[in-house]
């Protein structure tokens, strides 16, 4: 455990923020809403003795539309989402999506920036100090073995946002600041499908805004498999889009270490196009929900999903 | 370090926090205002909820330096000039505050919710309120209180439904609706909870807990922790090795590990510190040299002969690892099976649970001239003081134990505690005051819950649709103590006898330890699985035979006035009334079998002691006893040890003594709880206190009734039996005498000066002389019913209880609000063991220890609860009064699998009811249909 005195630093612009970053690679984490790092915190998961706040960057909190683009600023709490009429009128699943995160207490702290660089989650990781010791650290904690499958290839940890998959179903950028500059990426290209580091932006990166087009007549199912209806992590969340030109995304999270997406020409492909998405899943049983039932589900919500779009 | 600035409840404040240091550190450790409550730390429970500028916010995961300036209101900015707020008046009204350490943060979230949107609809309500769990009320009388405020303040009251005629009980106070006594100092978050009282100077202690399931303790060396600076005490096993445990017959635990571990998370070693951080850093920097021992985790595995390996406990008597085993037969089942016209066979099996109330256990203890003095959440003070004399060394009367105001127990406070050892045991050695709030893990590693249980159990029946032969083979899992489990091998077999005549009936149950947390008393202790189980079983007969399950039970249930084929006293029943009331309310008639596939109704009963007969500690002492006191001033103090945990039993005292004194409650005071101040209550476990400190209470009440007559009788010169008392008059029949409270007391008084009585209560000799008939005897058996309706989904397997109505026969309702609360408790509570509770382990450690991965139905998985009390008036109750904390929940979890069964047809025998097995029940069905049709 760090005894040194912990620092909470809250910058008021990207600048001052990119520049503390910059100049203190590895002793700082950055820290939004809070509500899943605080808790990973808590547990002794996350061991830093330096937390960025962001939440008094306004830079971070700009709405904006241009060019049939909408950007929605990370800052943007779950729970208001809801209140934005652009994103009401046209990507209502993204609001389904964020309300059905944890409780809504969570969602008045967490913010989207937040939910779509959520840490994988896994029961024998998502545990205190001393229960990893007694279980024998895993790979997620420097351990050499990970408990669930009693092997050391790799880390099955759930990618469990439950925004994501709405949002990179409809092909959404993320702008993302560093101290070089503003750059534009796919939302699907930030996640490596390791469950040990599942991001891959640089440490000191903040994603800004979130840009989604509104020309593309977009259309979104979105289904989320919990035992409760408030406070669970998804065990496993579905969108279906389709846009007007045909497309057919599937995106799903709660099942693999990183959003698993399928993509496709058109619906007459979508028994395919699920198949493969139950193939590229890799869930392991690390979930109070089994593998097998979760794996079973995503066939049943995929074609809820297609009933409901094309039904 | 940083310097902040924050407005709590318009007052200003500048504090110095630490970097990382939360938001709820700093309102509870340095502003004091611990109305806002620590449930989990983790953001999973909500009772830490304050507003910031309005709205709701999560304080235990809010950095405080990240409010600087920000303007805070917690549950103590709510009432103004010590005024409820109208939200408030509506919690304390409606019943909606039991234990009330939910409620500060249930009252904030929806406050904070109310600021956005101020006219919800009942959906939106329960949705505002998803992230606050309640353990106590089922959510039911929260979203009334809520309900109603809301459309007062919108400008539409809502019609009040309930409002009986009042006029014609021959009580004043007794049968009125009736909010706890406390219930607005709860809802002001000023009742203090054992981690909000404040001892000057006390160091903090924390623990070293076992990572391995068993192992034997090589060596400890503590030698770096004691040189760590603010290190007070570190202590070990050896320190305080004298064992306990809550039955005098298995005191086999020790506050600390002595010789060996026997599960993971058992405390090794402890350390006071002048801080917590101190505390924890010290336990790191202690050394254990283990060595192992092999586990035992399944039943299976402890019933088998260990060979060469160590046992968990040397006193088990042959080579294995059953603690005990308990069997009694009346009849021979397996002749009665074989006799029987149609019978049924079904194994069983349940995952255990945990109590999950929303305080986590903590406690205070220091020493002064008069010796020991500990305030800790307890539901057994009088337990607890006896093996702290005991494990101490120091004689009773050194020792005074203090019950604050607890938040919920359920079973799960109802031991002594090795946490409430040590710090005694620290304190002593420090020569400050210790103090110690668990975790919510530490809480689950404590468990004492639900055992987890595997049985077969077979029903015959006559053909006439008679139940004839009950046989029931019971598997426990003890965990790694005795705790009260030898109870509860007893009561998962004889808590069968009722509510049904069946004559042959017989059962064995072996209780195991296992290298896991020890399984105790859990409401409903010992019978709800079994009850499951024959529920279950009755539900299968009756669709073989093609009765309504209903009628079925209404066939089998036993009269009142008679005894069951153990000799169990049966004496008020209210069982055919109870499910008849369920039957009526539920639409039975047209909904079962009429349902489409995929919806379904099914039905519950059940049965419960009203107090154990016997008491665990064989001696003379009245099983409860009541002091009251009244001096000049008029007013009576109540003095009991009953501990009221949230479930009422103070305000139960005050109305039972308001009764029979003729008096208004708010002339009563009720001291409880002080083992010091108090008479002894053997405690709040087993649903006694109603029943025998509600009998001690009026017993009491009675003396002093006929002391104040008396000197009233001699002054005035009439004849005592002219004279009563009511409301606070005391008066002659003929009225030639007829004075206020106040004078007749003055006047009772004048000679001796202040009044005194007591009461007591004992069971009356129960039961027949074979071995372990005391088991299951009680002076009153409560009796219920249980209709839900379900919808399952047949593609994914997903239940959602629709609606629950349940009728329970509590003797007399002395509260009628107190007791509906208990019952929507007891039912909320048997919906989380259905849907979705369980402890699950991994090689013996607990993986879902917090209150994210433990699944307390929240409001939005909570449905309608329909709530009917049944009246039976038992003749040996106060006023007729006997249990409603626990019977209520056994018939709902057999309710809902019935329910799911009338759904889809899938037969649920294992808990929590999974949707997995509901989808391979229905994939099992077609498979049988597809062969059917295939040999047609």
């Amino acid at each position: 455990m760090n005894t040194e005195e912990k620092l909470f630093l809250k910058p008021k612009t990207l600048k001052e923020a990119l520049e503390f970053t910059a100049s203190n690679r590895d002793g700082f984490k950055y820290i939004a809403g809070g509500t899943d790092l605080l808790v990973n915190k808590y547990q002794g998961n996350i061991d830093t003795g330096c937390l960025v706040d962001l939440t008094g960057i306004d830079e971070l909190k700009q709405f904006s539309v241009k060019d049939n683009l909408i950007y929605i600023p990370a800052l943007t709490k779950l729970s208001e989402l809801k209140d934005n009429i652009y994103i009401k009128e046209n990507f209502p699943a993204l609001i389904k999506a964020a309300d059905s995160v944890a409780s809504p207490l969570v969602r008045n702290t967490a913010t989207l920036g937040g939910n779509l660089l959520c840490e994988n989650r896994c029961l024998y990781y998502n545990q205190s100090e001393w229960w990893r010791e007694a279980v024998g650290y895993c790979l997620k904690c420097n351990g050499d073995i990970c408990i669930v499958t009693g092997t050391g290839k790799a880390c099955y940890s759930e990618f469990v946002s439950d925004t994501a998959p709405v949002l990179i179903s409809m092909n959404a950028k993320i702008e993302v600041a560093d101290i070089s500059g503003t750059n534009i990426l796919n939302l699907e290209d930030i996640y490596t499908g390791d469950g040990v580091n599942p991001v891959n932006l640089s440490k000191t990166s903040i994603i800004k805004s979130i840009v989604l087009p509104m020309d593309k007549g977009y259309r979104t199912i979105f289904k989320k498999l919990r035992q409760r209806e408030s406070l669970d992590y998804t065990s496993l969340s579905i969108a279906v889009t389709t846009d007007n030109s045909g497309n057919v995304v599937i995106c799903m999270s709660g099942v693999d270490p990183k959003p698993v997406v399928v993509s496709g020409n058109n619906h007459i492909d979508y028994e395919a196009m699920c198949k493969e998405a139950i193939k590229n899943s890799r869930s392991v049983d690390n979930d109070m929900l089994s593998r097998k039932y979760r794996k079973e589900m995503i066939k049943i919500y995929l074609q809820q999903c297609y009933d409901e779009l094309f039904g | 370090m940083k310097q902040i600035k924050l407005y709590i409840n318009n007052k200003e404040y500048d504090f110095l926090v630490k970097g990382h240091e939360m938001l709820s550190t700093v309102i509870r450790e340095k502003a004091g205002l611990t109305g806002t409550k620590l449930g989990c730390e983790q953001g999973s429970c909500g009772a830490c909820t304050v507003l910031v500028d309005g709205s709701p916010l999560l304080s235990c995961i809010a950095p405080a330096i990240r409010y600087d300036g920000a303007r805070i209101t917690t549950i103590e900015g709510i009432a103004v000039n010590g005024e409820l707020h109208d939200l408030q008046k509506k919690f304390v009204e409606k019943g909606s505050i039991q234990c009330g350490y939910c409620t500060p943060g249930m009252v904030m979230s929806i406050l904070g919710y109310l600021n956005k949107n101020p006219n919800p609809s009942s959906n939106e309500i329960k949705e505002a309120i998803s992230g606050n769990l309640c353990r106590c009320t089922g959510y039911k009388k929260i979203i009334e209180a809520i309900s109603e405020y809301v459309s007062e303040k919108n400008g539409n009251a809502l019609p009040d439904k309930k409002k009986k005629a009042e006029s014609d009980s021959e009580f004043s106070v007794v049968g009125k609706p009736r909010s706890y006594i406390e219930a607005k100092k709860k809802v002001k978050g000023e009742a203090e909870y054992a981690d909000d009282i404040r001892i000057k100077n006390a160091l903090h202690c924390k623990f070293l807990r076992s990572t391995y399931p068993h192992a034997r303790i090589v060596n400890i060396n503590t030698a770096k922790a004691k040189e760590l600076p603010g290190v007070k005490a570190v202590i070990t096993g050896k320190d305080i090795p004298i064992s306990f445990g809550v039955l005098p017959i298995s005191e086999n635990e020790t506050a600390m590990a002595v010789e060996k571990t026997r599960y993971i998370g058992e405390i090794v070693a402890a350390v006071a510190a002048v801080t917590e951080e101190i505390a924890s850093k010290a336990c790191g920097l202690i050394e254990v040299e283990y060595l192992e021992l092999k586990p035992f985790f399944e039943i299976e595995d402890s019933l088998k002969d260990t060979g060469e390996n160590e046992k968990i406990h040397h006193q088990t008597k042959l080579n294995n690892n059953i603690h005990k085993t308990a069997e009694l037969r009346f009849g021979d089942q397996e002749e009665g099976i074989k006799n029987s016209e149609l019978s049924c066979k079904l194994d069983f099996k349940f995952q255990g649970l945990n109590h999950a109330f929303t305080e986590p256990h903590a406690a205070t203890a220091y020493w002064d001239e008069n010796g020991l003095t500990i305030i800790t959440a307890t539901q057994v003070p009088h337990y607890l003081h006896k093996y702290l004399a005991k494990v101490l060394e120091v004689p009773m009367n050194r020792i005074r134990v203090i019950k604050p105001y607890v938040g919920g127990g359920f079973g799960g406070k109802s031991d002594p505690f090795p946490h409430e050892m040590i710090v005694a045991h620290l304190s002593r050695l420090t020569g400050q005051p210790v103090r110690v709030r668990l975790n919510r893990e530490e809480v689950f590693l404590t468990n004492h819950g639900r055992h987890p249980t595997k049985m077969t159990m077979q029903l015959g029946m006559g053909s006439s649709g008679e139940l004839k032969t009950l046989d029931a083979d019971i598997l426990i899992d003890g965990g790694a103590y005795g705790s009260f489990g030898v109870v509860t091998t007893y009561y998962n077999g004889v808590l069968l006898q009722a509510p049904y005549n069946i004559n042959n009936f017989g059962f064995r149950t072996r209780r195991v330890y296992t290298n896991k947390p020890q399984s105790g008393a859990m409401r409903g202790h010992g019978a709800v699985n079994s009850r499951f189980a024959v529920e279950t079983l009755i539900d299968e007969l009756a669709r073989k035979a093609d009765i309504d399950p209903c009628e079925l039970r209404l066939k089998n249930f036993l009269d009142s006035n008679t005894l069951t084929v153990g000799q169990f006293r049966i004496t008020s029943n209210g069982s055919a009334e109870s499910l008849k009331a369920v039957m009526e309310r539920s639409g039975w008639k047209e909904k079962f079998g009429k349902l489409k596939e995929g919806h379904g109704i099914g039905v519950g009963c059940g049965f419960f002691i009203s107090g154990s007969a016997l008491r665990i500690h064989w001696n003379e002492y009245p099983q409860s006893v009541v002091h009251l006191k009244i001096d000049m001033d008029g007013r009576v103090v109540i003095s009991s040890g009953a501990s009221d945990i949230g479930q009422g039993s103070d305000t139960m005292l005050a109305i039972i003594v308001a009764e029979v004194l003729g008096i208004s409650v708010d002339n009563i005071f009720v001291l409880a709880a002080d083992t010091l101040l108090t008479p002894i209550d053997l405690g709040s476990y087993s649903s006694r206190v109603t029943f025998m400190a509600g009998n001690a209470a009026k017993m009491a009440a009675e003396e002093m009734k006929s002391k104040i007559l008396t000197a009233v009788a001699s002054e005035f010169k009439v004849v005592e039996d002219e004279l009563n008392i009511t409301n606070n008059k005391v008066f002659s029949n003929d009225k030639s005498v007829e004075i206020s409270w106040e004078d007749a007391i003055r006047i009772a008084t004048k000679k001796n000066g202040a009044l005194q009585s007591g009461g007591h209560y004992n069971s009356p000799k129960l039961g027949g002389d074979f071995k372990g008939a005391g088991a299951g005897l009680s002076p009153s058996y409560s009796f219920g019913a249980l209709v839900a309706e379900v919808k399952v989904d047949v593609e994914t397997g997903a239940v959602k209880v629709l609606n629950m109505w349940g009728a329970h026969d509590c003797g007399r309702a002395l509260n009628p609000l107190a007791v509906e609360g208990q019952l929507e408790g007891s039912w909320h509570m048997g919906l989380g063991q259905a849907m979705s509770e369980e402890m699950r382990y991994h090689e013996g450690l607990l993986l879902n220890g917090n209150l994210l991965g433990y699944k307390i139905p929240t409001s939005l998985d909570t449905p309608e609860f329909d709530t009917t009390i049944i009246e039976s008036i038992d003749p040996e109750g106060p006023f007729g009064a006997k249990e409603c904390g626990e019977g209520a929940l056994h018939p709902s979890i057999p309710a809902i699998a019935n329910a799911i069964y009338d759904a889809t047809g899938v037969r649920i025998t294992s808990l929590p009811i999974k949707p997995e097995d509901i989808l391979n029940g229905l994939k099992l069905l077609k498979k049988k249909k597809k062969n059917f049709s295939g040999v047609k």
